[in-house]
Parts: C-alpha cells; structure tokens; sequence
C-alpha cells in the first residue's frame, strides 16, 4: 500500500485533503501526550493559557502514546482523557490526532469541524522506535511517561478512519 | 550456582523472552493472517505487526511499549519442595528483567487516594510494575514449571468478569462470552484479538482459568469452543487495527473447569492483544533444586 509523504507542521489545506482510508507517514516534528498531559492541555486552552505550547500545536500531530524508555505505542484513543480532549484541542490548531481504537460520532463531528482528521497506526514499539530521531520533553514533566513530549519522527505510518465528519 | 541465582537468572531472562519474541505459532498465525486478508489496510496493519516482531526479536526492542503487569503461574509437582527462599528469587528475577529491558516505568506512587487518583506521580523504576499474587497449581510429576505472561493495558479496558445463565446449553455459554469479545474487538484497537477466556464457579476462577488459558493456549491447536469463538469475532469484519478485514482474530484460547449446580456460569473474558500471549516458561526439576538446595551456596 502506498503512504504519502507528511512533513510537519501540517497546513490546513494538507489535513482537509486528507481521505478516509489514505495512508501516510509522517516526518518532523510531533507531540506526544495521552490521559495526563491532554486534559491539561485542554483546560489551558479553555483557559487561554497555553503560551508558547500554542506554537507547538499549530499544524501539529498528536501521537496517543506514553514515551519511555520502553518507546512508544498507540494507546486507546477512546478512553475519556483523550477522546474529550480532541475537539477542543482540533481548535487550537492539531489538525492529526494519532491513536488507536474507534472514537464516537459526536467527537468526529466536533473534530471534522476544524478540518482535523483521526488516524490509527499498528502496534508496533519495535518498528516505531526505529524511526524516532530525537525525543524532548515539553511539559508537565510530573507525569513521568504521561508527560507532553515533541518527538522528532522519520517515517511513522498511520491510516486516515475518520475525517469530514465520517468515520471508516 | 545457586538454586536462587538460577532461578533469578531464569525469570530475568523470561521477562526479555516475553517481552521481545513471538513463539512460532505466533508468526504462523500471522503469516496465514495476511494471506487470507483481502482488505488493503488491514492487510498493510498485519505487514507491520509481522515486521514488528522482526525487528523486536533481532534487536531486543519491547513488541509494545505497553510492556504490561507481570504475571506468574506456578505448576508444582507433587515431588516438588518450594521454599519462600526460590520464589523471593523468581520475583527478583522479575524485577531484574524488567530493569534490563528496561519494561515501562509505569508504577503509581503514593497513598492509596493518590493511588487511585494518579496524583502522587510515577516511579521511574520499571520494577516498580509489581506481579500480583502468584497462581500455584499442583500437578502430577516432579517438576516446577514457571510462566510468566506479561499483560498490557488496553485489553484490561474490555474485558470481562460476569455470570451467564447456561439454560442447560453449553454452547450458550460460549456463544455469550464471544458476543463480548466481539464487541471488545470493535473498541480496542488492538487487532487482531485473541479471546482469553476462562469458565468456572467464582471469579477467581474463572479468572485464573482465563490466565491459564493464556499460559497454554496455542494458535496452531484449536478447539471447536475455541473455533467458534474466533469465528463470531472474525464475522464482525472489524479487521486489523480497526480497518475492516476478514482477520480480528487470530485465534482463541478457552479454559473451562469445574462447574457447580446452579443455573449460571462464571465466564472471564480477557481480548488479549496483537503481541499476545507475551509469555515464557521455564521447568526446574524436583532432583535439580534438591541436589542445588543440598550443594548450598
């Protein structure tokens, strides 16, 4: 199967023409966040007070994922922490929500609406390790593996399931 | 040698066994997987989990990040004598393991309201991901056989502990914990699954036949209970990683034991993940730890 070429950040113009079914793999810069960094995320941007956290999340793609030295992985996307924060999170600018599972309809119209789109990527440590080029970490340094980290990736896959308000 | 370090070195090297390897039944499944996919993206999720596996046995990288909560099941033979002296080792073995790896330092710190509520942060320590109580069985021979399965997260969201009334047919039973895999399958993520699951007389049982059927459970070799599984959740069409495709999952392992009289059964259903069963066993003899026991350190 064919994976187009994603360089990060990623325009508005580049997520709305992304397809339900479209394979990619993504290269730059990406942040990495799940059920402790994203809530926090949220409420900051509720509360305008991201500062400079707003630059990274213009055009961004957020990875599901926990960053160890254990690498990373998909974690499920539709547990609550997560699944509530990518609406909010789409308006401020995170136009790929990367992760695992099948998120609600209501999350995919609250998401589609500001042309972001939600992709899966298999469960595969080993193969993503071997495409990390550098790892930072960004925020909430606290929560240890639950932290927000940018990862500098060559090359991770992921497949579009839903976009324009539509889930595969 | 002693007894303890050998045993320590054993479950030490168990947890990087489980952690970075498929067994052959494993790739088989898979490879037979992909050659019955007939959907593109499920088929290009499979290629990936295969390659995967690749990679993390060639260069000793986890399978998944999620490295799990680690499990041990003890078969002890009736000729065997097991002091606390082996099994303190076996769990320090465990803990050297998962330093090793090093597994994912994901243990919660603090009281058991900062527990509970993830607010007393993380130890960075790996060994920090403590076993739960050990499953002992005793068994005819004059073995210690030791397995170790390391359990990920996210098949712990979907899974299942609750009774089913039979209505005097077996296959009701079964056919109702495969529903719940079914619909398990569809939110995981994960796929393909393979449904863990154990039948008994309380959930204790229930859940350590669920384990036991991990421990044994062999995707070459299946039942027809196990068969009739795997076919209600393959007839969902969920797929690879969610992608639509005749393969969610590869295969099942059911365990049933002893039954009560009463009109219910107690089913545990476990939809263990694409890198499992994440697992490795190993056998002391009974004359083995006698004669290391006697030699003394």
């Amino acid at each position: 199967m064919e994976l187009i070429r994603l360089e990060t950040p990623i325009t508005a113009a580049t997520a709305r023409a992304l397809l339900l079914g479209q394979a990619f793999a993504i290269h730059g810069k990406i942040l990495c966040g799940r059920d402790a960094a994203l809530p926090r995320l949220v409420k900051m941007a509720a509360a305008g007070q991201l500062g400079d956290l707003a630059r990274h999340l213009e055009g961004s793609v957020i990875f599901h994922t926990a960053v160890s030295p254990a690498g990373i992985g998909p974690t499920s996307s539709n547990k609550v922490e997560i699944e509530s924060s990518i609406a909010p999170l789409s308006a401020v600018g995170v136009r790929i929500h990367l992760g695992k599972g099948a998120i609600s309809a209501e999350t995919v119209r609250g998401m589609s609406a500001h042309g972001s789109v939600f992709a899966v990527t298999p469960p595969a440590t080993a193969l993503l390790m071997d495409r990390i080029v550098s790892r930072k970490l960004l925020a909430f340094p606290e929560e240890g593996m639950e932290a927000l980290w940018e990862l500098e990736v060559s090359g991770i896959p992921g497949i579009v399931v839903a976009a324009h308000g539509v889930t595969r | 040698m002693t007894v303890r370090d050998r045993v320590r070195e054993l479950a030490r090297a168990a947890v990087i066994t489980a952690e970075t390897t498929f067994r052959s039944d494993q790739y088989r499944a898979y490879e037979r997987a992909r050659e019955r996919e007939t959907g593109d993206g499920a088929r290009w999720a499979l290629e990936a989990m295969l390659e995967n596996a690749r990679i993390a046995e060639k260069k000793g990288y986890p399978l998944c990040d999620d490295t799990g909560i680690p499990h041990l099941f003890l078969e002890v033979g009736e000729g065997v004598t097991l002091g606390g002296d082996v099994l303190t080792a076996l769990l320090e073995g465990v803990a050297d393991g998962q330093r090793a790896l090093p597994t994912r330092p994901m243990g919660v710190l603090g009281s058991v309201p900062e527990r509970l509520s993830q607010s007393g942060g993380l130890s960075d320590d790996p060994a920090a991901v403590v076993p739960p109580a050990m499953v002992v069985k005793v068994v005819p021979g004059a073995e210690l056989r030791i397995t170790l399965m390391m359990m990920g997260g996210g098949p712990e969201i979907r899974g299942k502990t609750f009774r089913v009334f039979h209505e005097r047919s077996a296959e009701k039973v079964i056919r109702e914990a495969a529903n719940w895999a079914a619909e398990a399958a569809g939110q995981l993520g994960c796929t393909p699954i393979i449904p863990s699951i154990g039948i008994g007389r309380t959930h204790y049982e229930a859940t350590t036949l669920m384990l036991e059927a991990i421990k044994d459970g062999d995707l070459d070799r299946q039942s027809d209970l196990e068969k009739l599984v795997t076919d209600t959740v393959n007839a969902t069409g969920t797929g690879a990683i969610g992608l639509r495709g005749s393969v969610t999952a590869l295969g099942s392992f059911v365990r049933v034991g002893p039954a009560r009289a009463s009109g219910i059964r107690v089913v545990c259903m476990r939809p263990s993940c694409a890198v499992d069963p994440r697992r490795a066993t190993f056998v002391l003899s009974a004359s083995d730890l006698q004669e290391r026991r006697s030699a003394g350190p």
